[in-house]
């Protein structure tokens, strides 16, 4: 019933389960961090790197911000979308939202790669 | 014969139209957010917009933080230090509810997706939990830093 819903001609059933599951998948990964961080609590600048320097950590960030970048889109075009009538001003708005995502994947990426 | 009878049935739409669109402009609009008295799930759903834009908004203060923290050991002091300044404890507070609402009450919306807690007094109940929750977990994050 659901996957019969999921094609081109209803893009909004997309969105709707690409929010969803991004949600999901941070929700899982922000209680992850928070256990991690109350078990640990690094308290130095060692140990703070120790903390985010293994690999699967910073996977794990990296998926999360994809996550974050999709889930924020949808959100914030759908707020635009409504509280935005005049349609050339939203444009613009939802153009900036899209580069400003853009560079804060480049940016989240560059930091992890160099830990 | 045809063509008359379409070209007339065209005006009467056209007069129709500008009707029906001066009658649109003339409609009530009441969209003023302060005389309209909100349910707890409006206000659930509300607030869940906005923490969403507070936290995408936050986003560069994040990254920023973030970068600090792991440039250098001196950056990290410096950070922590900041963090611990009265003003800024008081917005990652603010964050931290914002956060917790968005969470929880993202969580109240896969439930209802998937058809869970769908009656009116469930969903009231939930959107309390929703509101309770949130508070709870931002006061033990408070009560973390004064201990």
């Amino acid at each position: 019933m659901l996957l019969s819903l999921l094609t081109k001609r209803y893009p909004g059933m997309r969105a709707w389960l690409t929010q969803r599951l991004t949600g999901l998948l941070m929700a899982i990964y922000s209680v992850i961090l928070l256990v991690l961080v109350l078990v640990y609590t690094p308290s130095t600048y060692a140990d703070w790197l120790k903390f985010s320097q293994p690999l699967w950590w910073r996977f794990a960030t990296w998926l999360f911000w994809i996550c974050l970048s999709i889930h924020a889109w949808l959100g914030v075009r759908d707020v635009l979308k409504d509280y935005v009538p005049h349609e050339q001003i939203r444009m613009v708005l939802l153009k900036l939202v899209v580069i400003v995502l853009w560079l804060y994947m480049i940016w989240i990426t560059v930091l992890l790669w160099n830990l | 014969m045809r063509r008359v009878c379409n070209r007339a049935i065209t005006k009467m739409d056209i007069k129709n139209n500008s009707k029906m669109s001066q009658a649109k402009k003339n409609r009530p609009k009441n969209l003023n957010l302060f005389t309209i008295r909100m349910p707890i799930n409006a206000l659930v759903s509300i607030l869940h917009r906005v923490t969403g834009c507070a936290l995408f908004l936050a986003l560069p203060l994040l990254l920023l933080t973030f970068q600090m923290s792991v440039s250098s050991a001196e950056h990290f002091l410096t950070v922590k230090e900041l963090l611990n300044s009265p003003f800024s404890k008081l917005m990652l507070l603010g964050l931290a509810w914002a956060f917790f609402h968005h969470f929880f009450a993202g969580i109240r919306h896969l439930a209802m997706d998937v058809h869970w807690a769908t009656t009116l007094i469930k969903a009231r109940y939930t959107s309390k939990m929703v509101f309770v929750l949130g508070g709870i977990a931002t006061l033990l994050l408070a009560v973390s830093w004064v201990l």
